[in-house]
């Protein structure tokens, strides 16, 4: 296995009595399009700034292609950072904001000009080089933040919530068109992240931060599909959770009713567990499947692509949400109070402790 | 009372308000160009008082000190004031003790301002003149260069120096590129600020000059002429003097209302 490009070995930030990161390692090679992925306070800011250079970890080491980084100022960094307010020069225009890096390096003038102007393509900014950034729009300013820290072709480029400040249709042509520029550049990105969704489309792996710790790391189907305890199932996506307990090799739901469900091997008889299943495993009608209850929809949601429905049923008293794509539902008049009846296989639950 | 009524009542109230205010200067305008310079009769109009400021060697001489007095401090005042604001910014949660003691100069009648650097000057056994006057003069511009490049910091968006950093620039460059051009309407509104203060600066200047009439400067000239009577030269000076600071203090505040760029 090849050196990884970035290794962080047990990082911990300290702010007086407060542990920010405690115990951080991770490992992210060449190429990767990284997201850490947590709430608000759960250290992923500060683990960012760590590698950028603008705090310096209470103890632990950054390497970078096997030099400790730590203690470099991020001015000697070869990693460039794109802050979530954009951070662009208000005095200088699209051309010089995105030159600055690169004037940084004393290259020689005909060569920074020509790799603003393949950057200013690149981002198809081409037309508005010299606009100032209170001229472009939100979605521009963030292509310039972009352009301006990609130029100086990183070897790591982290991405502070890179999305955060633009409407739901344009993160979404955003999030593509990051990852195709991260595919072209080659280079590796690591992005911070609340967003789950954001995550899931766009990295390639994904770490789960919760109280300055790695809670979970790998692909997004291995974190949406096998999360690792409660806080992540419930983190990422929907989860519908069934307060249930072992019995006997199998699980014994709240109204005494048995789910079928793959239990872990430390689990004995009468542990208090939660049974999991995501929404869109649930499936109607389904006599024949593994597990089977019925409930009494109490409120009904249209998306377009898929419906949801909220049942109450005798297994939780949370209701319980069903997410059935277009074809499914079609021919089904759904009406609130209707009573309907749901199944899903074994092999679909997860089962947590509590 | 009806509403009719008291409208009138306070436009009689604003009138008579502005009238307080703008009759004296007006007054003083209008008597500048009064041929006869007498201030009992109107005997025509004429500029023959402020040429015969021009030929006046003791006001060019006057006017040429305040000149450079103001020159001097404003800009020693608003380099040493600027980076004066951007520290203290950086380190604003270090509390207000700092605060307290920037602001002091401003608030400190200058009487006491003018007493204490007198004494502190005779400590050190500094012989005065101009250049005590420009030190003086320094320090209260100094606190108010401060205080208008302070109001604009407040929102200033300090990613950007980090953005700049991260870009790869040293502090210095980042000072350079970065901070100074987006500080530089606040900067240039404190300056003129502080050119204004200074030109009709008078206690301080009379404390901290030397003997003779090499740190003579306008306002002091002026006071010495008065003792004899206010001459029409001293109203065509008065004028030009109060001219120069409307504009200045015209243009910093225009400066000081500009929104940053990118904002």
């Amino acid at each position: 296995m090849t050196r990884p490009l970035l290794s962080l070995a047990n990082i911990e930030k300290r702010f007086g009595e407060l542990r920010a990161v405690n115990g951080v390692t991770l490992d992210i090679h060449e190429n990767e399009f990284f997201a850490l992925l947590g709430a608000s306070g759960s250290g992923k800011t500060t683990l960012l700034r760590m590698l950028a250079g603008f705090e310096i970890p209470s103890s632990g080491s950054i390497l970078l292609d096997g030099r400790d980084i730590s203690q470099v100022p991020p001015n000697h960094r070869p990693v460039n950072l794109m802050f979530q307010s954009y951070a662009l020069f208000p005095h200088m225009s699209v051309a010089q904001n995105i030159a600055y890096g690169l004037e940084m390096e004393r290259l020689p003038r005909s060569e920074i000009n020509q790799r603003v102007d393949e950057m200013l393509s690149t981002i198809q900014l081409a037309h508005l080089a010299e606009r100032k950034p209170h001229q472009l729009s939100g979605g521009q300013q963030q292509r310039v933040a972009l352009g301006r820290a990609l130029v100086k072709r990183p070897r790591l480029l982290l991405l502070d919530e890179p999305l955060g400040a633009l409407d739901k249709k344009l993160r979404g042509e955003m999030q593509l068109e990051l990852k195709h520029i991260q595919n072209t550049f080659g280079i590796t990105f690591i992005v911070v992240t609340h967003d789950q969704e954001e995550a899931l489309v766009m990295a390639d792996r994904i770490a789960i931060l919760k109280d300055g710790a790695l809670l979970q790391c790998g692909s997004p189907r291995d974190i949406y599909e096998y999360p690792i305890d409660r806080f992540a199932a419930d983190f990422i996506g929907i989860m519908n959770f069934l307060p249930s307990r072992v019995d006997a090799g199998a699980l014994s739901a709240a109204d005494g009713s048995r789910i079928s469900a793959p239990l872990p091997g430390d689990l004995k008889s009468g542990d208090n567990v939660l049974a999991a299943v995501r929404p869109e495993r649930l499936r109607l009608g389904a006599a024949d499947a593994d597990n089977c209850l019925s409930g009494q929809i109490r409120a009904m949601a249209y998306h377009g692509l898929d419906l949801h429905l909220h049942l109450d049923t005798s297994l939780s008293s949370q209701p319980l949400m069903v997410r059935l794509t277009a074809d499914a539902a079609e021919g089904h008049p759904f009406a609130v109070g209707e009573k309907v009846t749901v199944g899903w296989s074994a092999q679909d639950t997860r089962v947590f402790t509590i | 009372m009806t509403n009719r009524s008291s409208l009138r009542l306070m436009l009689l109230i604003l009138s008579a308000t502005f009238a307080f205010l703008y009759i004296p200067i007006s007054v003083l305008f209008a008597l500048s160009f009064n041929a006869s310079g007498l201030p009992t009769a109107w005997t025509g109009f004429s500029t023959h008082w402020y040429a015969a400021l021009i030929t006046n060697s003791d006001i060019l001489s006057a006017a040429l000190n305040t000149l450079v007095v103001a020159a001097t401090s404003t800009l020693s005042a608003t380099l040493l004031g600027t980076l004066l604001a951007i520290g203290v910014e950086i380190r604003r949660r270090k509390g207000h003790f700092l605060e307290t003691l920037i602001f002091a100069p401003m608030i400190i009648p200058d009487i006491v301002l003018a007493i204490a650097l007198l004494s502190f000057f005779s400590m050190l056994d500094l012989r005065m003149g101009l250049h005590t006057i420009i030190i003086s003069h320094t320090v209260f511009n100094l606190a108010f260069v401060c205080a208008v490049v302070r109001a604009r910091l407040k929102n200033f968006d300090w990613s950007i120096v980090e953005a700049s950093t991260d870009l790869g620039a040293t502090t210095s460059v980042t000072l350079r590129r970065v901070i100074f051009p987006v500080l530089m309407p606040a900067v240039a509104s404190g300056a003129l600020l502080a050119f204004t203060l200074s030109i009709d600066e008078f206690i301080i200047a009379y404390f901290t000059a030397g003997p003779g009439r090499d740190s003579i400067t306008l306002p002091m000239q002026i006071f010495s002429m008065i003792r004899f009577g206010v001459t029409p030269e001293i109203n065509a000076l008065a004028v030009l003097v109060m001219t120069l600071s409307v504009v200045a203090l015209a243009i910093s505040q225009r400066l000081n209302r500009g929104r940053l760029p990118g904002q």
